[in-house]
Protein backbone atom coordinates (compact mmCIF):
# COMPACT_ATOMS: atom_id res chain seq x y z
CA UNK A 1 0.00 0.00 0.00
CA UNK A 2 1.38 3.40 -0.99
CA UNK A 3 0.45 6.48 1.00
CA UNK A 4 0.60 8.80 -2.04
CA UNK A 5 -2.06 6.75 -3.81
CA UNK A 6 -4.31 6.71 -0.71
CA UNK A 7 -3.75 10.46 -0.53
CA UNK A 8 -4.84 10.77 -4.19
CA UNK A 9 -8.18 9.12 -3.37
CA UNK A 10 -8.69 11.42 -0.36
CA UNK A 11 -7.90 14.48 -2.48
CA UNK A 12 -10.24 13.31 -5.24
CA UNK A 13 -13.17 13.08 -2.78
CA UNK A 14 -12.30 16.33 -1.02
CA UNK A 15 -12.38 18.12 -4.38
CA UNK A 16 -15.78 16.54 -4.95
CA UNK A 17 -17.03 17.62 -1.51
CA UNK A 18 -15.95 21.17 -2.25
CA UNK A 19 -17.64 21.34 -5.65
CA UNK A 20 -20.72 19.21 -5.12
CA UNK A 21 -23.60 20.91 -3.30
CA UNK A 22 -25.17 17.53 -2.49
CA UNK A 23 -22.05 16.44 -0.64
CA UNK A 24 -21.93 19.75 1.23
CA UNK A 25 -25.52 19.32 2.41
CA UNK A 26 -24.73 15.74 3.49
CA UNK A 27 -21.76 17.05 5.40
CA UNK A 28 -23.36 19.82 7.47
CA UNK A 29 -27.00 20.39 6.57
CA UNK A 30 -28.60 17.10 7.62
CA UNK A 31 -26.68 16.63 10.90
CA UNK A 32 -27.58 20.20 11.91
CA UNK A 33 -31.19 19.91 10.76
CA UNK A 34 -31.63 16.66 12.71
CA UNK A 35 -30.34 18.17 15.89
CA UNK A 36 -32.50 21.29 15.46
CA UNK A 37 -35.64 19.21 14.93
CA UNK A 38 -35.00 16.80 17.78
CA UNK A 39 -33.90 19.73 19.96
CA UNK A 40 -37.33 21.33 19.61
CA UNK A 41 -38.91 18.00 20.42
CA UNK A 42 -36.88 17.74 23.61
CA UNK A 43 -37.95 21.27 24.56
CA UNK A 44 -41.55 20.13 24.15
CA UNK A 45 -40.82 17.08 26.31
CA UNK A 46 -39.09 19.23 28.91
CA UNK A 47 -42.41 21.02 29.49
CA UNK A 48 -44.06 17.73 30.28
CA UNK A 49 -44.22 16.93 33.98
CA UNK A 50 -43.85 13.21 33.16
CA UNK A 51 -40.42 13.66 31.68
CA UNK A 52 -37.84 11.39 33.27
CA UNK A 53 -34.40 12.74 34.05
CA UNK A 54 -31.79 12.43 31.28
CA UNK A 55 -34.32 11.89 28.50
CA UNK A 56 -33.29 15.13 26.79
CA UNK A 57 -29.61 14.16 26.93
CA UNK A 58 -30.40 10.65 25.72
CA UNK A 59 -32.33 11.92 22.71
CA UNK A 60 -29.81 14.54 21.68
CA UNK A 61 -26.87 12.19 22.27
CA UNK A 62 -28.64 9.52 20.24
CA UNK A 63 -29.33 11.93 17.36
CA UNK A 64 -25.68 12.97 17.24
CA UNK A 65 -24.35 9.39 17.35
CA UNK A 66 -26.88 8.05 14.87
CA UNK A 67 -25.96 10.91 12.51
CA UNK A 68 -22.33 9.84 12.79
CA UNK A 69 -23.14 6.20 12.04
CA UNK A 70 -25.53 6.95 9.21
CA UNK A 71 -23.25 9.61 7.67
CA UNK A 72 -20.24 7.30 7.59
CA UNK A 73 -22.10 4.40 6.01
CA UNK A 74 -23.80 6.69 3.46
CA UNK A 75 -20.60 8.54 2.53
CA UNK A 76 -18.75 5.28 1.92
CA UNK A 77 -21.37 4.01 -0.49
CA UNK A 78 -22.07 7.38 -2.14
CA UNK A 79 -18.34 8.04 -2.57
CA UNK A 80 -18.11 4.87 -4.62
CA UNK A 81 -21.34 5.61 -6.53
CA UNK A 82 -19.79 8.94 -7.51
CA UNK A 83 -17.14 7.01 -9.46
CA UNK A 84 -19.86 5.07 -11.26
CA UNK A 85 -21.89 8.16 -12.08
CA UNK A 86 -18.90 9.82 -13.73
CA UNK A 87 -17.55 6.59 -15.31
CA UNK A 88 -14.19 7.09 -13.61
CA UNK A 89 -13.55 3.49 -12.50
CA UNK A 90 -11.58 2.51 -15.61
CA UNK A 91 -9.38 5.59 -15.26
CA UNK A 92 -8.67 4.80 -11.62
CA UNK A 93 -8.12 1.07 -11.87
CA UNK A 94 -5.98 1.26 -15.00
CA UNK A 95 -3.37 2.94 -12.77
CA UNK A 96 -1.26 1.21 -10.09
CA UNK A 97 -3.97 2.16 -7.56
CA UNK A 98 -5.11 -1.01 -5.79
CA UNK A 99 -8.56 -1.74 -4.50
CA UNK A 100 -7.34 -1.73 -0.88
CA UNK A 101 -5.66 1.67 -1.39
CA UNK A 102 -8.88 3.01 -2.87
CA UNK A 103 -10.93 1.70 0.06
CA UNK A 104 -8.50 3.05 2.68
CA UNK A 105 -8.59 6.47 0.97
CA UNK A 106 -12.37 6.42 0.90
CA UNK A 107 -12.53 5.44 4.57
CA UNK A 108 -10.12 8.27 5.42
CA UNK A 109 -12.19 10.89 3.64
CA UNK A 110 -15.45 9.56 5.16
CA UNK A 111 -13.91 9.79 8.60
CA UNK A 112 -12.97 13.42 7.96
CA UNK A 113 -16.45 14.25 6.70
CA UNK A 114 -18.23 12.54 9.56
CA UNK A 115 -16.08 14.42 12.08
CA UNK A 116 -17.11 17.72 10.48
CA UNK A 117 -20.79 16.70 10.77
CA UNK A 118 -20.28 15.54 14.36
CA UNK A 119 -18.65 18.84 15.34
CA UNK A 120 -21.40 20.87 13.63
CA UNK A 121 -24.21 18.90 15.29
CA UNK A 122 -22.50 18.99 18.70
CA UNK A 123 -21.96 22.74 18.43
CA UNK A 124 -25.63 23.35 17.63
CA UNK A 125 -26.75 21.02 20.46
CA UNK A 126 -24.55 22.95 22.87
CA UNK A 127 -25.46 26.45 21.62
CA UNK A 128 -29.20 25.95 21.19
CA UNK A 129 -30.12 23.30 23.75
CA UNK A 130 -27.30 23.46 26.29
CA UNK A 131 -26.41 19.83 25.65
CA UNK A 132 -22.65 19.56 25.98
CA UNK A 133 -21.38 16.25 24.62
CA UNK A 134 -17.74 16.96 25.49
CA UNK A 135 -17.81 15.80 29.16
CA UNK A 136 -19.37 12.52 28.02
CA UNK A 137 -16.88 11.90 25.24
CA UNK A 138 -14.35 9.80 27.18
CA UNK A 139 -17.07 7.22 27.86
CA UNK A 140 -18.80 7.70 24.49
CA UNK A 141 -15.69 7.21 22.36
CA UNK A 142 -15.59 3.39 22.65
CA UNK A 143 -19.27 3.24 21.63
CA UNK A 144 -18.66 5.70 18.81
CA UNK A 145 -15.73 3.60 17.64
CA UNK A 146 -18.04 0.58 17.53
CA UNK A 147 -20.63 2.56 15.59
CA UNK A 148 -18.06 3.70 13.04
CA UNK A 149 -16.61 0.21 12.75
CA UNK A 150 -20.06 -1.20 12.03
CA UNK A 151 -20.76 1.63 9.55
CA UNK A 152 -17.48 0.70 7.86
CA UNK A 153 -18.45 -2.98 7.58
CA UNK A 154 -21.87 -2.01 6.22
CA UNK A 155 -20.33 0.54 3.84
CA UNK A 156 -17.94 -2.10 2.49
CA UNK A 157 -20.74 -4.64 2.05
CA UNK A 158 -23.02 -2.13 0.31
CA UNK A 159 -20.18 -0.95 -1.93
CA UNK A 160 -19.66 -4.62 -2.83
CA UNK A 161 -23.32 -4.97 -3.74
CA UNK A 162 -23.09 -1.82 -5.88
CA UNK A 163 -20.02 -3.34 -7.60
CA UNK A 164 -22.13 -6.34 -8.51
CA UNK A 165 -25.50 -4.75 -9.26
CA UNK A 166 -24.25 -1.22 -10.17
CA UNK A 167 -26.47 1.84 -9.80
CA UNK A 168 -29.61 -0.31 -10.02
CA UNK A 169 -29.41 -0.68 -6.25
CA UNK A 170 -27.92 2.71 -5.43
CA UNK A 171 -30.88 3.57 -3.16
CA UNK A 172 -29.33 1.18 -0.62
CA UNK A 173 -26.57 3.73 -0.08
CA UNK A 174 -29.05 6.09 1.55
CA UNK A 175 -31.60 3.68 2.95
CA UNK A 176 -29.82 0.66 4.37
CA UNK A 177 -28.92 2.23 7.71
CA UNK A 178 -32.56 3.30 8.06
CA UNK A 179 -33.61 -0.35 7.86
CA UNK A 180 -31.53 -1.06 10.95
CA UNK A 181 -32.80 1.92 12.91
CA UNK A 182 -35.85 0.29 14.58
CA UNK A 183 -33.82 -2.63 15.96
CA UNK A 184 -30.85 -0.39 16.81
CA UNK A 185 -32.79 1.15 19.72
CA UNK A 186 -31.54 4.63 18.90
CA UNK A 187 -34.25 6.54 20.79
CA UNK A 188 -35.57 3.93 23.22
CA UNK A 189 -34.18 1.16 25.42
CA UNK A 190 -33.92 -2.40 24.17
CA UNK A 191 -36.53 -3.41 26.76
CA UNK A 192 -39.16 -1.49 24.74
CA UNK A 193 -38.82 -3.94 21.86
CA UNK A 194 -40.98 -7.05 21.51
CA UNK A 195 -39.13 -10.21 22.54
CA UNK A 196 -38.47 -11.45 18.97
CA UNK A 197 -36.98 -8.09 18.00
CA UNK A 198 -34.69 -8.04 21.02
CA UNK A 199 -32.91 -11.05 19.60
CA UNK A 200 -32.23 -9.06 16.43
CA UNK A 201 -31.12 -6.03 18.45
CA UNK A 202 -28.57 -8.13 20.34
CA UNK A 203 -26.96 -8.97 17.00
CA UNK A 204 -26.53 -5.30 16.08
CA UNK A 205 -23.47 -3.38 17.33
CA UNK A 206 -25.54 -0.20 16.97
CA UNK A 207 -28.06 -1.39 19.60
CA UNK A 208 -25.22 -2.10 22.06
CA UNK A 209 -23.69 1.32 21.46
CA UNK A 210 -26.96 3.17 22.08
CA UNK A 211 -27.80 1.00 25.08
CA UNK A 212 -24.34 1.72 26.50
CA UNK A 213 -24.70 5.44 25.81
CA UNK A 214 -27.99 5.55 27.72
CA UNK A 215 -26.38 3.83 30.68
CA UNK A 216 -23.63 6.44 30.70
CA UNK A 217 -26.13 9.32 30.55
CA UNK A 218 -28.21 7.70 33.33
CA UNK A 219 -25.11 7.83 35.51
CA UNK A 220 -24.62 4.05 35.58
CA UNK A 221 -21.15 4.29 34.12
CA UNK A 222 -19.50 2.59 31.19
CA UNK A 223 -20.91 -0.83 30.27
CA UNK A 224 -18.09 -3.20 29.25
CA UNK A 225 -20.71 -5.82 28.36
CA UNK A 226 -22.31 -3.66 25.66
CA UNK A 227 -18.94 -2.47 24.40
CA UNK A 228 -17.47 -5.98 24.05
CA UNK A 229 -20.62 -7.40 22.51
CA UNK A 230 -20.52 -4.61 19.93
CA UNK A 231 -16.80 -5.05 19.30
CA UNK A 232 -17.13 -8.84 18.92
CA UNK A 233 -20.03 -8.53 16.49
CA UNK A 234 -18.10 -5.88 14.57
CA UNK A 235 -15.11 -8.17 14.20
CA UNK A 236 -17.36 -10.86 12.69
CA UNK A 237 -19.21 -8.44 10.39
CA UNK A 238 -15.98 -6.77 9.29
CA UNK A 239 -14.35 -10.08 8.30
CA UNK A 240 -17.53 -11.09 6.45
CA UNK A 241 -17.74 -7.71 4.68
CA UNK A 242 -14.09 -7.81 3.57
CA UNK A 243 -14.43 -11.40 2.32
CA UNK A 244 -17.65 -10.53 0.48
CA UNK A 245 -16.11 -7.42 -1.10
CA UNK A 246 -12.97 -9.23 -2.24
CA UNK A 247 -15.06 -12.00 -3.76
CA UNK A 248 -17.38 -9.51 -5.51
CA UNK A 249 -14.42 -7.54 -6.91
CA UNK A 250 -12.92 -10.68 -8.43
CA UNK A 251 -16.35 -11.55 -9.84
CA UNK A 252 -16.57 -8.06 -11.33
CA UNK A 253 -13.20 -8.54 -13.04
CA UNK A 254 -14.11 -11.99 -14.30
CA UNK A 255 -17.49 -10.91 -15.63
CA UNK A 256 -16.12 -7.66 -17.07
CA UNK A 257 -18.44 -5.62 -14.85
CA UNK A 258 -15.71 -3.19 -13.87
CA UNK A 259 -15.65 -1.74 -17.37
CA UNK A 260 -19.39 -1.81 -17.93
CA UNK A 261 -20.63 -0.13 -14.80
CA UNK A 262 -23.10 2.70 -15.17
CA UNK B 1 9.43 -7.89 -26.93
CA UNK B 2 7.78 -5.31 -24.68
CA UNK B 3 4.31 -6.85 -24.83
CA UNK B 4 3.60 -10.52 -25.36
CA UNK B 5 0.05 -11.80 -25.56
CA UNK B 6 -0.31 -15.56 -25.91
CA UNK B 7 -3.49 -17.50 -26.63
CA UNK B 8 -5.65 -14.93 -24.89
CA UNK B 9 -9.35 -15.80 -24.65
CA UNK B 10 -12.31 -14.31 -22.85
CA UNK B 11 -15.73 -15.84 -22.59
CA UNK B 12 -18.78 -14.15 -21.11
CA UNK B 13 -21.27 -16.97 -20.57
CA UNK B 14 -21.77 -18.49 -24.02
CA UNK B 15 -20.24 -15.52 -25.83
CA UNK B 16 -16.58 -15.74 -26.83
CA UNK B 17 -15.45 -12.10 -26.95
CA UNK B 18 -11.75 -12.85 -27.53
CA UNK B 19 -10.70 -16.13 -29.06
CA UNK B 20 -7.14 -17.37 -28.77
CA UNK B 21 -5.49 -14.06 -29.64
CA UNK B 22 -1.70 -13.91 -29.77
CA UNK B 23 0.55 -11.00 -30.71
CA UNK B 24 3.69 -9.24 -29.59
CA UNK B 25 4.80 -5.61 -29.70
CA UNK B 26 8.42 -4.57 -29.94
CA UNK B 27 9.90 -1.80 -27.81
CA UNK B 28 9.30 1.59 -29.47
CA UNK B 29 6.79 0.21 -31.97
CA UNK B 30 3.34 1.63 -32.75
CA UNK B 31 1.02 -1.26 -33.44
CA UNK B 32 -2.51 -0.84 -34.70
CA UNK B 33 -5.42 -3.02 -33.68
CA UNK B 34 -8.27 -2.87 -36.15
CA UNK B 35 -11.64 -4.48 -36.40
CA UNK B 36 -15.33 -3.67 -36.57
CA UNK B 37 -17.39 -2.88 -33.48
CA UNK B 38 -17.62 -5.93 -31.24
CA UNK B 39 -14.46 -7.49 -32.68
CA UNK B 40 -12.84 -7.77 -29.24
CA UNK B 41 -10.40 -4.85 -29.41
CA UNK B 42 -11.56 -3.09 -26.25
CA UNK B 43 -11.91 -6.36 -24.31
CA UNK B 44 -8.32 -7.22 -25.28
CA UNK B 45 -7.13 -3.80 -24.08
CA UNK B 46 -9.06 -4.18 -20.83
CA UNK B 47 -7.44 -7.57 -20.26
CA UNK B 48 -4.01 -6.07 -20.89
CA UNK B 49 -4.85 -3.44 -18.28
CA UNK B 50 -5.96 -6.11 -15.81
CA UNK B 51 -9.50 -4.72 -15.65
CA UNK B 52 -10.93 -7.99 -16.96
CA UNK B 53 -9.57 -11.38 -15.94
CA UNK B 54 -8.84 -13.53 -19.03
CA UNK B 55 -10.56 -16.91 -19.28
CA UNK B 56 -7.26 -18.31 -20.54
CA UNK B 57 -3.96 -17.19 -21.99
CA UNK B 58 -1.02 -15.16 -20.80
CA UNK B 59 -0.10 -11.48 -20.89
CA UNK B 60 3.48 -10.43 -20.30
CA UNK B 61 4.60 -6.79 -20.28
CA UNK B 62 8.17 -5.55 -19.65
CA UNK B 63 9.03 -9.24 -19.33
CA UNK B 64 6.68 -9.70 -16.34
CA UNK B 65 3.37 -11.44 -16.04
CA UNK B 66 0.39 -9.09 -15.76
CA UNK B 67 -1.33 -11.59 -13.48
CA UNK B 68 1.36 -11.30 -10.80
CA UNK B 69 2.98 -7.87 -11.35
CA UNK B 70 -0.06 -5.71 -12.13
CA UNK B 71 0.86 -2.67 -10.00
CA UNK B 72 4.47 -2.60 -11.10
CA UNK B 73 3.50 -2.85 -14.77
CA UNK B 74 0.70 -0.28 -14.58
CA UNK B 75 3.09 2.27 -13.03
CA UNK B 76 5.06 2.22 -16.31
CA UNK B 77 2.16 2.28 -18.75
CA UNK B 78 -1.00 4.28 -19.33
CA UNK B 79 -4.27 4.20 -21.17
CA UNK B 80 -6.93 6.47 -22.55
CA UNK B 81 -10.19 6.17 -24.38
CA UNK B 82 -12.74 8.86 -25.20
CA UNK B 83 -15.39 6.47 -23.85
CA UNK B 84 -14.26 6.77 -20.24
CA UNK B 85 -14.80 9.96 -18.33
CA UNK B 86 -13.58 12.05 -15.44
CA UNK B 87 -15.47 13.38 -12.41
CA UNK B 88 -17.35 16.16 -14.14
CA UNK B 89 -17.57 18.66 -11.30
CA UNK B 90 -13.81 18.70 -10.82
CA UNK B 91 -11.75 21.06 -12.93
CA UNK B 92 -9.24 19.81 -15.48
CA UNK B 93 -6.41 20.67 -13.09
CA UNK B 94 -8.04 18.91 -10.12
CA UNK B 95 -8.65 15.77 -12.15
CA UNK B 96 -5.10 15.68 -13.41
CA UNK B 97 -3.74 16.41 -9.91
CA UNK B 98 -5.44 13.23 -8.66
CA UNK B 99 -3.57 11.18 -11.27
CA UNK B 100 -0.34 13.09 -10.65
CA UNK B 101 -0.62 11.99 -7.00
CA UNK B 102 -1.36 8.40 -7.97
CA UNK B 103 1.83 8.38 -10.05
CA UNK B 104 3.69 10.26 -7.30
CA UNK B 105 5.06 12.96 -9.59
CA UNK B 106 7.68 15.23 -8.06
CA UNK B 107 6.52 18.46 -9.73
CA UNK B 108 2.89 17.78 -10.64
CA UNK B 109 1.84 21.36 -11.48
CA UNK B 110 4.72 21.81 -13.92
CA UNK B 111 4.07 18.46 -15.57
CA UNK B 112 0.35 19.20 -15.90
CA UNK B 113 0.98 22.66 -17.37
CA UNK B 114 3.42 21.17 -19.88
CA UNK B 115 0.91 18.52 -20.96
CA UNK B 116 -1.97 20.99 -21.20
CA UNK B 117 0.25 23.12 -23.39
CA UNK B 118 1.25 20.15 -25.55
CA UNK B 119 -2.37 19.21 -26.25
CA UNK B 120 -3.54 22.82 -26.67
CA UNK B 121 -5.88 23.02 -23.70
CA UNK B 122 -3.89 25.22 -21.31
CA UNK B 123 -6.71 27.76 -21.19
CA UNK B 124 -9.12 25.07 -19.93
CA UNK B 125 -7.05 24.32 -16.83
CA UNK B 126 -9.55 25.73 -14.32
CA UNK B 127 -12.73 24.74 -16.13
CA UNK B 128 -14.91 21.92 -14.77
CA UNK B 129 -14.90 18.84 -16.99
CA UNK B 130 -18.68 19.18 -17.38
CA UNK B 131 -18.17 22.35 -19.42
CA UNK B 132 -15.77 20.81 -21.94
CA UNK B 133 -16.62 19.57 -25.42
CA UNK B 134 -16.07 15.89 -26.30
CA UNK B 135 -12.87 16.78 -28.13
CA UNK B 136 -11.53 18.77 -25.19
CA UNK B 137 -12.39 15.85 -22.91
CA UNK B 138 -10.46 13.50 -25.17
CA UNK B 139 -7.44 15.76 -24.87
CA UNK B 140 -7.70 15.77 -21.07
CA UNK B 141 -7.62 11.97 -21.34
CA UNK B 142 -4.45 12.23 -23.41
CA UNK B 143 -2.86 14.51 -20.79
CA UNK B 144 -3.72 11.85 -18.21
CA UNK B 145 -2.26 9.15 -20.47
CA UNK B 146 1.09 10.98 -20.74
CA UNK B 147 1.18 11.94 -17.06
CA UNK B 148 3.67 9.27 -15.95
CA UNK B 149 5.78 9.44 -19.11
CA UNK B 150 4.69 5.89 -19.94
CA UNK B 151 6.87 3.36 -21.72
CA UNK B 152 3.72 1.69 -23.03
CA UNK B 153 0.56 3.50 -24.09
CA UNK B 154 -2.75 1.82 -24.86
CA UNK B 155 -4.91 4.16 -26.89
CA UNK B 156 -8.47 3.18 -27.68
CA UNK B 157 -9.59 5.42 -30.55
CA UNK B 158 -7.69 8.43 -29.24
CA UNK B 159 -8.73 10.74 -32.07
CA UNK B 160 -12.46 10.03 -31.93
CA UNK B 161 -14.38 13.30 -31.42
CA UNK B 162 -11.38 15.39 -32.50
CA UNK B 163 -11.57 17.79 -35.43
CA UNK B 164 -8.99 17.10 -38.17
CA UNK B 165 -6.57 19.81 -37.04
CA UNK B 166 -6.52 18.67 -33.42
CA UNK B 167 -6.39 15.02 -34.50
CA UNK B 168 -3.31 15.90 -36.57
CA UNK B 169 -1.70 17.58 -33.52
CA UNK B 170 -2.43 14.54 -31.38
CA UNK B 171 -0.97 12.15 -33.94
CA UNK B 172 2.16 14.29 -34.09
CA UNK B 173 2.43 14.28 -30.30
CA UNK B 174 2.21 10.48 -30.34
CA UNK B 175 4.81 10.17 -33.09
CA UNK B 176 7.09 12.58 -31.21
CA UNK B 177 6.77 10.51 -28.05
CA UNK B 178 7.63 7.39 -30.00
CA UNK B 179 10.62 9.01 -31.73
CA UNK B 180 12.04 10.94 -28.77
CA UNK B 181 11.30 8.62 -25.87
CA UNK B 182 10.78 5.30 -27.59
CA UNK B 183 7.24 5.01 -26.28
CA UNK B 184 5.55 1.80 -27.38
CA UNK B 185 1.94 2.31 -28.47
CA UNK B 186 -0.98 -0.04 -29.05
CA UNK B 187 -3.49 1.93 -31.07
CA UNK B 188 -7.07 1.19 -32.03
CA UNK B 189 -8.97 3.34 -34.49
CA UNK B 190 -11.68 3.21 -37.10
CA UNK B 191 -9.76 5.71 -39.20
CA UNK B 192 -7.77 3.60 -41.66
CA UNK B 193 -5.70 6.50 -43.05
CA UNK B 194 -4.61 7.32 -39.55
CA UNK B 195 -3.60 3.72 -38.86
CA UNK B 196 -1.67 3.55 -42.15
CA UNK B 197 0.22 6.69 -41.20
CA UNK B 198 0.87 5.81 -37.58
CA UNK B 199 1.42 2.09 -37.36
CA UNK B 200 4.31 -0.03 -38.48
CA UNK B 201 2.31 -3.22 -38.00
CA UNK B 202 -1.35 -3.98 -37.51
CA UNK B 203 -3.52 -6.85 -36.41
CA UNK B 204 -7.08 -7.29 -37.60
CA UNK B 205 -9.60 -8.70 -35.15
CA UNK B 206 -12.99 -10.06 -36.15
CA UNK B 207 -15.40 -11.99 -33.92
CA UNK B 208 -12.64 -12.09 -31.30
CA UNK B 209 -10.05 -13.72 -33.58
CA UNK B 210 -6.93 -12.36 -35.27
CA UNK B 211 -7.76 -12.72 -38.96
CA UNK B 212 -4.75 -10.86 -40.36
CA UNK B 213 -1.46 -9.47 -39.11
CA UNK B 214 1.50 -7.70 -40.69
CA UNK B 215 2.57 -4.34 -42.10
CA UNK B 216 -0.18 -2.27 -43.80
CA UNK B 217 1.21 -3.06 -47.28
CA UNK B 218 1.67 -6.77 -46.50
CA UNK B 219 -1.90 -7.03 -45.30
CA UNK B 220 -3.23 -5.06 -48.27
CA UNK B 221 -1.45 -7.33 -50.77
CA UNK B 222 -2.30 -10.54 -48.94
CA UNK B 223 -5.99 -9.84 -48.43
CA UNK B 224 -6.73 -8.11 -51.74
CA UNK B 225 -4.58 -10.73 -53.50
CA UNK B 226 -3.02 -8.21 -55.89
CA UNK B 227 0.12 -6.13 -56.16
CA UNK B 228 -0.33 -2.70 -54.67
CA UNK B 229 2.18 0.09 -54.18
CA UNK B 230 0.26 1.78 -51.39
CA UNK B 231 -1.62 0.26 -48.47
CA UNK B 232 -5.41 0.32 -48.80
CA UNK B 233 -6.64 -0.64 -45.36
CA UNK B 234 -10.14 0.65 -45.93
CA UNK B 235 -10.63 -1.78 -48.79
CA UNK B 236 -9.02 -4.53 -46.74
CA UNK B 237 -11.31 -3.76 -43.83
CA UNK B 238 -14.43 -3.98 -45.98
CA UNK B 239 -13.22 -7.13 -47.73
CA UNK B 240 -12.37 -8.88 -44.48
CA UNK B 241 -15.52 -7.91 -42.67
CA UNK B 242 -17.85 -8.68 -45.57
CA UNK B 243 -15.97 -11.84 -46.48
CA UNK B 244 -16.04 -13.15 -42.93
CA UNK B 245 -19.62 -12.09 -42.43
CA UNK B 246 -20.60 -13.96 -45.58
Amino acid sequence: MKIHRINAVIVRHLYEARRNFDRLTDLIWWPVLDIVMWGFFTIYLAHSSRLQPNVVSCLLGAVILWGTFYGFQRDMAVGFIDELWCRNLINLFSTPLTLSEYMVGLIGVCLLKVMVGLCAASAVAWAAYSFDIVPWLPMFIPYMANLLFFALALGIAITGLIFRYTTKIQALAWSFAGLLMPASCVMYPMSSLPRWMRAIAWMLPTAHSFEGMRQVLAGKGFSPQHFWWGAGLNAIYFVLAIGFFGWIFEQARTRGLLVKMD
Amino acid sequence: MLVEVENLSKTFGEFRAVDNVSFAIERGEIMGMLGPNGAGKTTTIHMILGLITPSSGRISIFGKSMATHRGEILARMNFTSPYVAFPFRLTVLENLMVFARIYNLKKPRERIDELLQRFGIAKLRDKPIARLSSGENTRVGLCKAFMNDPQLLLLDEPTAYLDPEIAWQVKNALLDAQREKGTTILYTSHNMDEVERMCKRIIFLHHGKVIAAGTPIEITQAILEEEREEPALEEVFLRLVKGKAA
